[in-house]
């Protein structure tokens, strides 16, 4: 059993190694303060879409409690993290990598969590997000290892240290960016594995993430025309938003009730579905945009 | 006298810009350290939804609510403006669930049965009483959800 576990840990050291290293080139993304005149209306759609888009471990939780299967294969390869030079892939893939150690640590996958963690900390470095996650998060997670819900908590607070360092220093684009990317690979996450496990509920909470795509163009689209790494991610958010066109969601009007002294909420909006060929369309098409973002 | 001047505005310029961001720090450590520990046992959901509002001033946001999961809505506001009112309604506008400042509920928590998107709204109440100090704070939406 001992040996097992080495040779595990070393299998992992080159991946490990992959996700350690120096800062490298930024690019073309206005990674500076932004102070135009739709500052204020952009703040207030920020605060919206925060609400709307879930974060990239409620995702997570919600594909787990759908019966959704751990599965290694289908995540950002860590050895990818040094391709990203550009400042707009490094917040993209910080997302991308955030969404993978959300889902690994639900799963409990607590070694492949590190590299995850390894690889996040290092765009976030890349792109000055220093402060939110420093050694001492790495740390911390370390001697968490054993302890899922404080290795969750860790990774709560840090994602939330780190949206609110680019908030508070009007790197919103940044923000977006990693958002977006998040929600992407959340997505890809949900539709690769209703491949191999396609189930009643998954494509129920895939179907629910028309409610979410609709805040993030919005949020997307106040930032359109300033970056074209934006732009171009507002473009594949409304071609997906095409393929959820005729999903029913979410409408309608809700109604309190109570059930031994609990407050539930329902709705009067039919539970949510797919039929194959959406699925089909959904799933080839969030497989296409997230190869984009991870090469 | 101009170059005077116009050193004066930029140092008030970047005064304001300072308190601005010290104030949005501020209000995330308000955040973390008084009202994420309110949403146990219920895990909050990662984002920061902070404001700094002064009386007579509202703010509202959408929150995005899916079938099975339980949840706690919890609206935080910093000493200084007192109790706020809140009140979250559904996509018809109408209310589900109030909290107003004489009578205050700081959290709702349910169950929700279907998928649906409600509003958080939140309105300060004005100051009782005269007075010519401006009382600006922290108010904070906070979303935990049970895993």
């Amino acid at each position: 059993m001992r040996t097992s576990k080495w040779s595990l840990l070393l299998a992992f050291i080159p991946l490990f190694a992959a996700c350690s290293g120096g800062p490298s080139e930024q690019d073309e993304l206005d990674t500076t303060q932004t102070t135009d005149s739709t500052q204020d209306a952009r703040l207030q759609k920020t605060r919206n879409i925060f609400y709307n888009v879930p974060s990239p471990m409620e995702t997570a939780a919600l594909l787990k409690k759908a019966g959704a299967q751990y599965n290694a294969s289908i995540l950002n390869d860590v050895k990818n993290v040094d391709k990203y030079t550009s400042a707009s892939k490094q917040a993209l893939n910080l997302g991308v990598y955030g969404a993978d150690l959300s889902y690994a640590s639900v799963f409990n996958q607590t070694q492949e969590s590190m590299f995850y963690t390894s690889c996040s900390k290092k765009l976030a470095d890349r792109l000055g997000v220093i402060h939110a996650f420093n050694d001492s998060t790495l740390e911390a997670m370390e001697s968490s290892m054993n302890d899922r819900d404080a290795l969750l908590d860790i990774i709560s607070e840090t994602y939330w240290s780190m949206d609110a360092y680019l908030k508070e220093n009007e790197r919103d684009n940044i923000s977006v960016l990693m958002i977006a990317g998040g929600w992407m690979e959340g997505l890809y996450i949900a539709t690769q594995v209703s491949k191999t496990n396609d189930a009643p509920e998954l494509r129920q909470r895939i179907a629910e993430q028309k409610l979410s795509l609709g805040d993030l163009i919005g949020l997307v689209g106040t930032y359109e025309g300033e970056d074209a790494s934006i732009g171009n991610v507002k473009g594949d958010l409304e071609a997906l938003a095409a393929l959820f066109a005729d999903v029913n969601v979410g409408g309608g009007g809700a109604t309190l009730t109570q059930e031994n002294g609990v407050a539930v909420i329902g709705g009067d909006a039919p539970t949510a579905a797919l039929t194959d060929a959406q699925l089909a369309a959904i799933t080839a098409k969030a497989e296409a945009i997230r190869t984009n973002y991870i090469n | 006298m101009l170059n005077r001047n116009i050193l004066m505005n930029a140092a008030l310029v970047g005064a304001f810009l300072l308190m601005a961001s010290a104030a949005q720090a501020q209000c995330r450590s308000f955040a973390k350290n008084k009202c994420v520990p309110e949403l146990a046992p219920y895990k909050f959901n990662e984002s920061f939804n902070g404001a700094q509002l002064a009386p007579g001033e509202e703010a509202e946001v959408n929150l995005t609510f899916f079938s099975g999961q339980e949840y706690r809505v919890l609206v935080c506001a910093h000493p200084i403006l007192g109790e706020v009112n809140w009140k979250l309604v559904d996509s018809n506008n109408k209310m589900i669930f109030e909290s107003l400042a004489d009578q205050p509920k700081k959290n709702f928590d349910f169950k929700a049965a279907s998928t649906t998107q409600m509003k958080v709204v939140i309105w300060v109440p004005p100051m009782k009483g005269k007075t010519d100090m401006v009382h600006v704070g922290c108010v904070a939406i906070m979303l935990g959800f049970k895993e």
